[in-house]
C-alpha cells in the first residue's frame, strides 16, 4: 500500500497535461500573425485515460503526452489559428488546472488529517 | 520547460506585437513624407514574424544550447522589409518636390490599411496579455500545493 494512489498519480500527471497544453495554447496565441503557423494542441486526456485502463500504476505515472500540429489551414497565409478558438481553449484548460490542483490538495489535505499532522 | 515557458513564450509576442504598432505608428506617422534620408518619399514598413524553435529535433537542440535564442514555440521578428507597391501620384504643381508633370510621389501609405493593422495588433496584444494572465493563475495555484 502506497501513500499516493493510481488516482493521485494521475492527478499529478494531469496537472503536467494541462503545463503543457497551456505551453501549447500560449505558443498558438503568440503566433496568430506568423505565416504558415500551425495550431498546436496536447490532448493529455486520451492518453491519460489510455494510461487508467491499462489499470497499472507505472503506466500512469510515466504517462507521456504529445504535442500534435493541427495542418488544416484556413487563412490565406497558411495561418490556421482562430484567436477566439485558442481563447477558449485557454480559458478552459485554466480552469481545469485549477480544479486539479485543487482536488490534489483536497487529497493530500486527507492524508495529512490521517497522519495526524495537522 | 514548465509554466514560466508559456510566460517566457507570451512575453515574446508582447514585444512582436508592440513592434508592429511603433512601425504602424511610423508608417501612419511619414503617409505625407515626400523626402528621407535615403532619398524619394517615404516607403511603407511592414514587420516581418516567424515561429522561434518550429524546426523539428534539431532546432529545439540549437535553440536548447544557445542560451540566448527565444522561448520554444515562441515568436520572433524577422525583418522589417519595405513595401514595394508603386507609390501615389498625386497631382500638385505648388509642392517643391512636384515633377515637370507637376506630380508629387507620395508614400504608398494607406491610412485605412494601417488602422486595421493597428487594430489587429491591439487586438492581439491583448489575447497575449490574457494568457499571460492565466499563466499566471495558473502558477499561483500550483503555489497552493505548498500550503
Amino acid at each position: 500500500m502506497e501513500l499516493f494512489d493510481t488516482t493521485q498519480l494521475g492527478l499529478q500527471r494531469a496537472i503536467e497535461g494541462a503545463a503543457q497544453r497551456q505551453t501549447a495554447l500560449a505558443s498558438n496565441l503568440a503566433n496568430a500573425n506568423t505565416p504558415n503557423f500551425k495550431p498546436k494542441d496536447v490532448d493529455f486526456h486520451s492518453a491519460l485515460q489510455a494510461a487508467f485502463a491499462t489499470g497499472d500504476r507505472k503506466a500512469v505515472s510515466s504517462a507521456g503526452f504529445q504535442t500534435t500540429t493541427q495542418t488544416d489551414v484556413m487563412r490565406q497565409d497558411g495561418n490556421g489559428i482562430d484567436v477566439d478558438v485558442e481563447s477558449a481553449k485557454m480559458a478552459q484548460n485554466g480552469l481545469e488546472y485549477q480544479a486539479l490542483v485543487q482536488v490534489a490538495r483536497g487529497r493530500i489535505d486527507i492524508i495529512e488529517s490521517a497522519m495526524g499532522t495537522s | 520547460m514548465g509554466l514560466f515557458g508559456s510566460l517566457d513564450i507570451s512575453a515574446s509576442a508582447l514585444s512582436a506585437e508592440r513592434l508592429r504598432m511603433d512601425v504602424t505608428a511610423e508608417n501612419l506617422a511619414n503617409a505625407q513624407s515626400t523626402r528621407t534620408a535615403s532619398g524619394g518619399p517615404y516607403r511603407r514598413k511592414e514587420v516581418v514574424t516567424e515561429a522561434t524553435g518550429d524546426n523539428g529535433f534539431a532546432g529545439a537542440l540549437a535553440s536548447a544550447r544557445a542560451s540566448g535564442g527565444g522561448p520554444q514555440g515562441g515568436v520572433r521578428v524577422s525583418g522589417i522589409v519595405e513595401d514595394q507597391t508603386p507609390n501615389r501620384l498625386v497631382y500638385d504643381p505648388s509642392h517643391p518636390d512636384a515633377n515637370a508633370q507637376g506630380y508629387v510621389s507620395m508614400p504608398n501609405v494607406n491610412p485605412v490599411t494601417e488602422m486595421v493593422d493597428l487594430i489587429s495588433a491591439s487586438r492581439s496584444y491583448e489575447a497575449n496579455v490574457t494568457a499571460m494572465q492565466t499563466s499566471k493563475q495558473m502558477f499561483t495555484k500550483t503555489l497552493d500545493l505548498l500550503r
